[in-house]
Order: structure tokens, then sequence, then C-alpha cells
């Protein structure tokens, strides 16, 4: 197997095997939409290219037999209904996991399963000789026409048919009394033509032509007036060649749905078997056993690398203008004016360089379709995913370290939020529950939220739940306000599901997704209406790389603490604290809030006796505010975050470091790890 | 690359086994580069392999928290890497740096570095493979991270096992 096209090969049917995804979900909603239909069927058929080629027999085999069903369903043989979705979305499973093993570096794969194919073959076998899709005869349709350049999908049958097709109109026109032929429901007139088009068209025709029906083979019907400058006898030869072709036409080509009338000529062969058997040959071939370097890439425009190149030009102008000015005894203004020419240069190169790490949203959205509806299945639900803004652009690490916390999210949503359908229809609500998946840009953050029509949560039952967790005791519990009360879903240990499912509810969740996005510095902010549905917000940065930080140091130490944490600063004062059950508090505002001195853990051998620390950063961790109490702070500053070496990535309370203006090295706090510390 | 390397010199070690007093003979055959070092009055070798570079010991930044025999960080072209205290590995009293200590700069694998610090670096020796010895495995603790001690020319060399000094806690 050549590595090369392998890697070509996996990155487009990634690709590919994502917007399937999206699509099968898609169709279940309109199961007739013929350019879904089609899009789905072209996406099965290019992975199938792409692994005959490398010779994935197993891939070529399952991609295949979707492929059969497919084009037997847009042909409108087979309709598709919840069996085939279930067994499509199998065989879908199993094409994304062969994609997966191969994108790991395994390259013998298991046979495909042999009771999914037949399963496949199930589905659209037993029908085939069965359906057939009358078009009833009506003479006063208005004339077909299709537009020009229309793209035809490499069949040769379609250029013969758009080619037939407009003969066929000069000749209706001609004609007084000729019928006109009109295209099937559902199917989109602007799109490609499809098989199933022409079909359908062929079989308005042989209702229309009447007593030939029983014409073994098509043949120029009475009534249809030969006067034209292209007789029908040449249309029927072209047709009857066209229809050996498709026969003729090994697997790959899709069969064509036959005509009707003449139901006991032989169904057009089903040539599964060659393909397969041609597969295994080419699969023998290739034992690469080397493992795959996992290529990790981003596709970037190549006018972003343009701009970039041109930054890097500037760039290039200025080192040079500074070099010349080192030499020269020049002004200081020239000096000065290179220098902010420079700054200038480098914030719009970092603002471009971050462009080309981001990515679409979709990226991350694209899995929900599948795992709502699998779950709604599951849970007898009937739902409804809507996404927003999938375009929203944030970035690469981001997209990735988002996936899991959103799915639990949605996955709650589904579970906890949208009742059953019966439920919904009792206390006057659509059986259909709606959950709503949007992000969206919000300065330099972006908004992700999760929104359900559900039942909501109380907050008198969250309460309680705390309560009986042993978490509070009655009277803090009943001082919640509700918004603090929803918040209590975020603490470890809390889930109120009666029963525990292996869908959510295990009471370890919400707690992690809490964690994990504390780690990407954001935020999660939950309303809830009893009754009326839950909306779940999230916040987080823009990129990960880059953290706008307040600077603050003791001695010669600097340490930097994000920025979107800090609340407010103020001067220590000793008049303000009070020592409350063994803890420091600073009393801000009619609160108390603890106070940590970070010098105690920073730099305890300099800890003095009755340390008087100069200012006071309340900061907010989480759900929850706390005092930092440090010796001096040196301002605001965005620093480039780099992972800290061997031996200290998981030291609590650090998030990295950064190198500051002067070539130091400056500390990032991780305050949820500085918070854990001190208690 | 290094692992590999690794595992080719042992091979050898086992092939080239042979008795001779003859001093030419005895210093021929394959041979290992190494990296000599001191703490102390000892001499340690680290392969050539797995160095990157040796520098000069600046400015190192502590992190508190860590573990004990990590001195800080440092910049090396804007990577920060940690700064183990070799001799504190080693069970040796911590010593502060002077204008002999240097930081030397392994390699673990392609994303990890760190900075060794030791007393001071001596030269860049080829050292044939079949003086080492496999170290005896009586005292559990001292033989940890060691490859093996070669007799050459007078000296005691102790070749250091970098991989098993970090392994776990890259």
């Amino acid at each position: 197997m050549d590595e090369e096209i392998l890697q070509d090969f996996l990155v487009e049917a990634g690709e590919l095997v994502e917007r399937l995804d999206e699509q099968l979900v898609e169709l279940e909603h309109a199961p007739t939409d013929a350019d879904l239909l089609n899009a789905i069927f072209r996406g099965f058929h290019t992975i199938k290219g792409g692994a005959g080629f490398l010779g994935v027999t197993p891939l070529i085999e399952v991609c295949h037999r979707a492929e059969n069903v497919f084009d037997k369903i847009r042909n409108g043989d087979v309709s598709y209904d919840a069996t085939a979705a279930d067994v499509i979305m199998r065989a879908f499973d199993v094409i994304s996991d062969y994609i997966g093993q191969l994108n790991d570096g395994e390259r013998e794969l298991g046979d495909a399963d042999q009771s999914l194919l037949a399963e496949l073959d199930q589905l659209w076998k037993p029908s085939k000789a069965v359906t057939s899709t009358e078009e009833p005869a009506q003479t006063d349709q208005p004339k077909l026409s299709l537009p020009e350049g229309v793209d035809p999908d490499g069949e040769i049958s379609d250029d013969e048919f758009e080619a037939l097709l407009s003969q066929r109109d000069a000749l209706s026109a001609d004609g007084g009394n000729e019928p006109k032929l009109q295209l099937p429901e559902g199917v989109d007139p602007d799109g490609e033509i499809s098989d199933d088009e022409f079909e359908a068209l062929l079989n308005q025709r042989d209702a229309l032509s009447g007593g030939e029906a029983d014409e073994p083979k098509l043949k120029l019907p009475e009534g249809v007036d030969p006067d034209g400058e292209i007789s029908d006898d040449e249309f029927e030869a072209l047709l009857q060649q066209r229809d050996s072709l498709t026969l003729d036409t090994p697997a790959a080509e899709p069969t064509p749905k036959k005509p009707p009338k003449p139901a006991d000529k032989p169904a057009p062969a089903s040539s599964a078997k060659p393909a397969t058997t041609a597969g295994k040959d080419n699969a023998k071939d290739d034992k690469v056993q080397a493992k795959a370097n996992v290529e990790s890439t981003v596709r970037v425009d190549t006018r972003r690398l343009d701009e970039i190149m041109n930054l890097v030009g500037e760039l290039v102008l200025v080192r040079n203008r500074l070099l010349t000015l080192r030499g020269s005894k020049q002004s200081e203004e020239d000096l000065s004016n290179a220098v902010a020419n420079l700054d200038h240069v480098t914030t719009d190169l970092q603002s471009s360089v971050m462009k080309t790490r981001m990515q679409p949203v979709k990226k991350v959205f694209g899995r929900f379709p599948r795992v709502v509806r699998d779950l709604a299945r599951k849970l007898g639900k009937e739902i409804e995913l809507e996404l927003k803004g999938e375009d929203t652009d944030l970035d690469k690490n981001l997209v990735e370290a988002l996936a899991d916390p959103l799915v639990h999210l949605v996955r709650n949503s589904v579970d906890h939020g949208i009742e059953m359908p019966d439920d919904r229809e009792q206390d006057n609500k659509p059986r259909k529950g709606t959950v709503i998946l949007a992000a969206e840009q919000e300065g330099d953050h972006i908004l992700l939220s999760i929104t359900d029509d559900g039942k909501g949560m109380d907050p008198d039952i969250l309460r309680r739940k705390a309560v009986e967790k042993g978490m509070m005791d009655e009277v803090s519990a009943s001082q919640l306000d509700d918004k603090a009360a929803f918040e209590l879903i975020l603490s470890a240990g809390f889930s109120t599901a009666e029963q525990v499912s292996d869908i959510s509810g295990r009471g370890v969740g919400m707690d992690v997704v809490k964690s994990m996005i504390t780690k990407l510095n954001g935020s999660i902010d939950i309303h809830s209406v009893l009754g009326e549905g839950t909306q779940i917000k999230i916040r987080v940065p823009l990129t990960l790389a880059i953290l706008p930080t307040l600077m603050v140091s003791f001695d010669e130490d600097s340490y930097a603490i994000p920025l979107t944490s800090v609340q407010e600063i103020f001067d220590y004062d000793a008049d303000l604290t009070n020592r409350i059950d063994g803890q420091m508090m600073v009393r801000l505002r009619e609160k108390s809030i603890p106070l940590l001195f970070l010098q105690e853990w920073l730099n305890p051998d300099s800890a003095k006796e009755n340390y008087l620390g100069d200012k006071v950063i309340i900061v907010s961790v989480g759900n929850q505010r706390a005092g930092l109490v440090v010796d001096q702070v040196d301002g605001q500053e965005e620093v480039v975050i780099k992972p800290l070496g061997v031996m200290m990535k998981h030291l609590q309370g650090y998030a990295g470091a950064t190198i500051t203006g002067n070539g130091n090295i400056a500390l990032i706090l991780d305050l949820p790890g500085v918070v854990e510390r001190f208690q | 690359m290094a692992v590999q390397s690794n595992l080719q010199s042992n091979n050898h070690q086992l092939e080239a086994f042979s008795l001779s007093d003859d001093e030419d003979e005895k210093y021929s055959g394959p041979s290992i580069r190494c990296v000599l070092f001191n703490l102390d009055s000892e001499i340690y070798g680290i392969n050539v392999r797995k160095i990157r570079e040796v520098l000069r010991v600046g400015h190192i930044r502590r992190v508190e928290g860590s573990a004990f025999n990590v001195l800080g960080v440092i910049n090396v072209r804007g990577v920060i890497v940690t700064v183990v205290d070799t001799r504190m590995t080693y069970g040796l009293p911590s010593k502060p740096a002077d204008d002999l200590s240097r930081i030397i700069i392994v390699e673990l694998d392609t994303d990890n570095i760190v900075g060794m610090m030791v007393d001071s670096v001596e030269e860049v020796k080829d050292i044939p493979e079949k003086q080492f010895e496999a170290m005896s495995t009586t005292k559990e603790g001292a033989s940890r991270y060691l490859q093996g001690i070669a007799h050459y020319k007078g000296d005691v060399i102790v070749l250091i096992d970098v991989d098993s000094m970090f392994s776990g806690k890259v």
C-alpha cells in the first residue's frame, strides 16, 4: 500500500465520513430528498473508490453494499425507513471504524462482518422485483424542461439522457398532441439528472404509450409523431443502448430500476460479487505493516499564507532597518519608529498565524446529530437538534478539548432535560423536544450554549439534594439563590437522577465537565426555568496559545495570572481583614472573601511573620472567589503559553511558563490548582 | 533512534566479548562515543547521541513544589527546560553552581529535553563497548539509572542510562 496515497485517502475519507455522519441523520428527517440521497451515494462511492485503489477489501465490501442500498433508495425502489436507517448506521460505524484503524496505523483490517453485509443486501434485494413507482399518466402536465450545463456524475446515461431529453422536447414542441412528461415529485429539476428521474420519465412514457406495455423491449410506441428531425426509433435505440450499457457495467455503476410495465423482463443483474473478488485480489498485494505516522494537518487558505508571507517580508524589512540603525548614530526617533513598526508587524503576524490554527466549530458539532439521534431512539424520545453558528472559528486545540464536555452536556439535555413524548403532550408541549447547540463569538471569547425545552431544573430539589448528600447544612442551602442552586450540579458527586443509566447520571459527569472547562480558562453559566427548559452557556477564550495575563512578582520571581479570572485589584488593608476559623478573610462590599497568601507557597523561605502583602487581587475560580495577596503587581501582558518541562507537567498550581520581555521565565498560575493547594 | 542504537550496542557487547591482555586489541572494536563529566571526583559518561548541547549555568528559575532533585527551569531559545541536579539524583549533597558547572541538555525523545546540572564537563571520548561491564545489582539503589561501568586507561567511567533516569517522568 502506498503510504502517501493512503494518507491522502485517509484525509479525504475522514472528511467524507464526517459529512456522511451529518447527512445520514439529516436523511432521517427528509428520507426522499434526492440531493441528499445522491450526496450520500456519492460519499460511499468515493470512499469505495479510494479503498479499491488501495485494496482495502473489507472497506470496499461494506461501502459497496451501502452504495447499492442507496442506489435503490434514490431510485425510489426502497424507502429509507427505521430498519434501513439502523443497518446503514451500523454499516457507517463499521466504515468509520475501518478508517479509524487505518489512521491508527493498522494495515490489515479484519474481514467485514458477513451478517452486516447480508443485512445490507437484504435491504434491497427482496423488494426489488415488487416495488415500482407508478406515475399516473397526466397529459396536461407542463412541458418538461431541464437547465443547460447540468453536471452529469460521470455515467454515460446521464449525458445521453440530457441529449435525448432536449431532442424530445423539440419533438414535443412540434407535435401538438404529443403528451408531455413530468418530473417526479421531490426531484429537483436544477440538480443532477439521476437514474430515478430518468426512470420515472421512462415510466411516464410507458404509461402514456398504453398498449405497448407488454412489449418486451422498449420500442417506438404508436401515437408518437415520428416526423421530427430525430426519430423516436433513434431515441429507442439509444435507450436500449443505455440499458445494455448499464447492465454490462460492473457493480461500481448503479443498477438502474427497470421499467415497471414489462415486469417479467429479467431483473438487472445485481453484479455485486465480481467487485468484491476483484477487491480481494488487490488486497493481497499490500501487506504493509509499517506504523503510519499519523499526520496531523490543518487546511489553510492560501490567501492566508500569502498574508503571512507578506508580513514576514515586512518583518525582514524592519530587521534590516534596525541593523542599519545599530551601527550608526541615528537619532532616537528613527529607532523608536523602527521599534513601533516592529510592534505593528509582530502583532499582525501573530494574529495571522493564529488564524491558521482556527477551525470552524462544525468539527465538534458535526458529531452531535448522530449522538442525539442514537440517544433519542434508545430512550424512546423525539428530539430535534438544531445547530447554530457552526462556522464560528476557534483554535484547533480548543476544538478538540471541547468535544468531550459538549458531548456530556448534550447527552444530559437529551437524557435528563427532554421529557418523554407523552409527558410533553400532557404539558401542552410539542411531542418533539428541541435541543439547540449554538456557538458565537463574543469579543475575545467563544460562547457555546446548549439549550433544551425540556422540564428544567427545580432549585428546591437541588437544595434538598445538597443537604441529603451532606454537602451543606440546611441553613446555607436555603440561602443559595436559584443560580447558585443550579450550579450545585457542577459539584463532584452530585447527581439527581433517580436511576443511574449508562447514558448519564453517574454523578461524575458535570464536575468533570466543569474542571475541563475551567482548565481551558472558561466558565459555565446555568440558567433553568422549571417546566420550560435549561440553558447552559460555556465561555472559552478564542485561543489557548496566547493568554492575556496580569503579571505579579515576589522579589525577582514573576508570575502570570490569567486575566480572565481577575475581577479587581486593591491595596491590602489590614483593617479590612479578619481571621475567621483560621482563615484570613477580606471584607469586600459586605462579602467576605478568603485570602490566599501566595508568598507562603511560592516563596516560603522569605515568608515573614505577620507578612502584610501589598496588593489583593480578587479572582473568580469556578463559582467562588478568592483574594490573592501579592507583593507587587507589574501590569498586564499577553503571554505565549509554553509547557513546563519534564517532571513538571503535572505540578499542581501551574498552567505553564512563559518568557517575559527581559528574557526571564515567568510561571503561569493555574488558579483552580492554586486554590486547591491552599485548601 | 537513540533507543535503537542502545539496542544495537547491547548486541555488540555480547558479540564482542573476548579476553585479551593486548592493549591495542583491548581498545579496538566498536565503541560508544561519550560525553564525560564529573560529579566530585567521579567520572560519568552519557552517550553523545542523547545529548543536544552543553550550556553554561545561567539563571535557573525555581519552581516551588517540584521534586527534590529539580533545580528549576531555564529558557533554552524559547523552550522551557527542566534542570535536574544530577548530584542529588545520585545521592550526593547539593552544591551551588560555580564557573565549571555545566548543564547538559539531554534529548529523551523528539519532544522532551531535560537539563542535567553537573560539576564540570571534561571531554568527548570513544570508549570501546567491550570495556563496559554491566553493573552488579547488589546495591539496588545505587545501580539505578546506570547502564554500565568501564575501566578505560586507568579511569573508571560510569555510563548513565538517561532513558531510565527519566522514564515515567516525561
